[in-house]
């Protein structure tokens, strides 16, 4: 079953490597100059870039590091990335790996950050992810996820994901701030700081991002057009005859760390006394 | 060969996390305690473990 639906990611993001790259929603990169303020990248880390996509995180911290390893599940996906960070120019530490984020092939401890940039919503089985990546991060490495938030209100919630499910067949799920939060604890992180980036789209681009056709835009559009009046407030969608123009939805920005030394109980100078 | 050797000590097998090695023929990294070869394609490592091979050990 899971090995099915990852040959359909690989597939998914082979066939549409070059949008990713391509795609202004990855290249501009807001919510990366908010996790670069986070992180405090130093030219002694050693990052790793988890499902890397197109590169876009891996290029953009590559010059403030010692080296980044750069992973995806897709193939095509790293070879695409590899080219565009080659003809970006200017970085010549970046390596890449064709790696399942929820079977990382690295030693415990191997890196001092880690980044993952929309791409969680595509995992199966985040807790297992969070739990690799707590493993091949040293003790206090630092950690920044950056996801599509779900909104809290039911109603908004569902929307989202039926939409997200119809434009992408490899969407599993997003996960609201407190979900994150519960997730990212359970695995033995210090929670640091949550920060929501509003991120605006560009709906035909978003939408063909993916490979949609014709067909398939027009029925989300519409889906969109019917949505209730919270809804389209929520998103802002912006509309021009009959057509969606564009919409907003939040990313979270998920800043933590694992612990520096292994938890156990110290007896405070007030207790010792 | 694309690999250095700094970078081959932070990989490790996907399936026990042990550490892999580097072989020629074919060319790969194997990881011998779950003889195994991932393969390389265009210099990039397939660290997948359902994409590895069986390796015999020689």
């Amino acid at each position: 079953m899971s090995k099915n639906f990852k040959d359909k990611v690989r597939e998914q993001f082979s066939r549409t490597a070059e949008s990713y790259v391509q795609s202004p929603g990855f290249s501009q990169g807001g919510d990366l100059e908010e996790a670069a303020k986070l992180l405090q990248p130093t030219q002694d880390d050693i990052l790793l870039d988890v499902a890397c996509g197109g590169g876009h995180s891996a290029l953009f911290f590559a010059p403030m590091v010692r080296s980044v390893v750069a992973s995806d599940l897709a193939m095509q996906m790293l070879k695409r990335a590899q080219e565009f960070i080659s003809e970006e120019g200017g970085v010549e530490n970046v390596t890449f790996r064709e790696a399942d984020a929820e079977d990382l092939p690295f030693p415990a401890g191997a890196f001092t950050l880690l980044t993952c940039r929309i791409a969680p919503h595509h995992f199966p089985d985040v807790p297992r992810a969070l739990g690799e990546f707590h493993r091949v991060l040293r003790r206090g490495g630092r950690m920044a996820i950056i996801d599509t938030l779900l909104p809290d209100d039911p109603e908004i919630a569902e929307f989202m994901h039926a939409y997200e499910q119809m434009r992408d067949p490899t969407h599993v799920r997003s996960y609201s701030r407190e979900s994150w939060t519960q997730m990212v604890e359970a695995a033995d992180f210090i929670l640091h700081d949550i920060k929501i980036i509003p991120k605006t789209h560009e709906f035909q681009e978003w939408a063909r991002r993916t490979g949609m056709n014709r067909d398939g835009v027009q029925k989300l559009n519409k889906l969109f057009i019917e949505a209730s009046a919270k809804i389209q407030d929520f998103f802002q969608v912006e509309t021009f005859a009959g057509e969606v123009e564009n919409f907003t939805d939040q990313k979270i920005l998920i800043y933590a760390s694992r612990p520096a030394k292994k938890p156990h109980v110290q007896p405070t100078k007030q207790q010792e006394a | 060969m694309a690999i250095d050797q700094e970078l081959l000590e932070i990989l490790a097998c996907p399936r026990c996390k042990g550490p892999v090695r580097l072989v020629d023929e074919p060319e790969g990294l194997v990881c011998d305690q779950c003889r195994l070869l991932y393969p390389i394609e265009d210099g990039i490592p397939v660290m997948l473990i359902d994409e590895a091979r069986p390796y015999d050990l020689v």
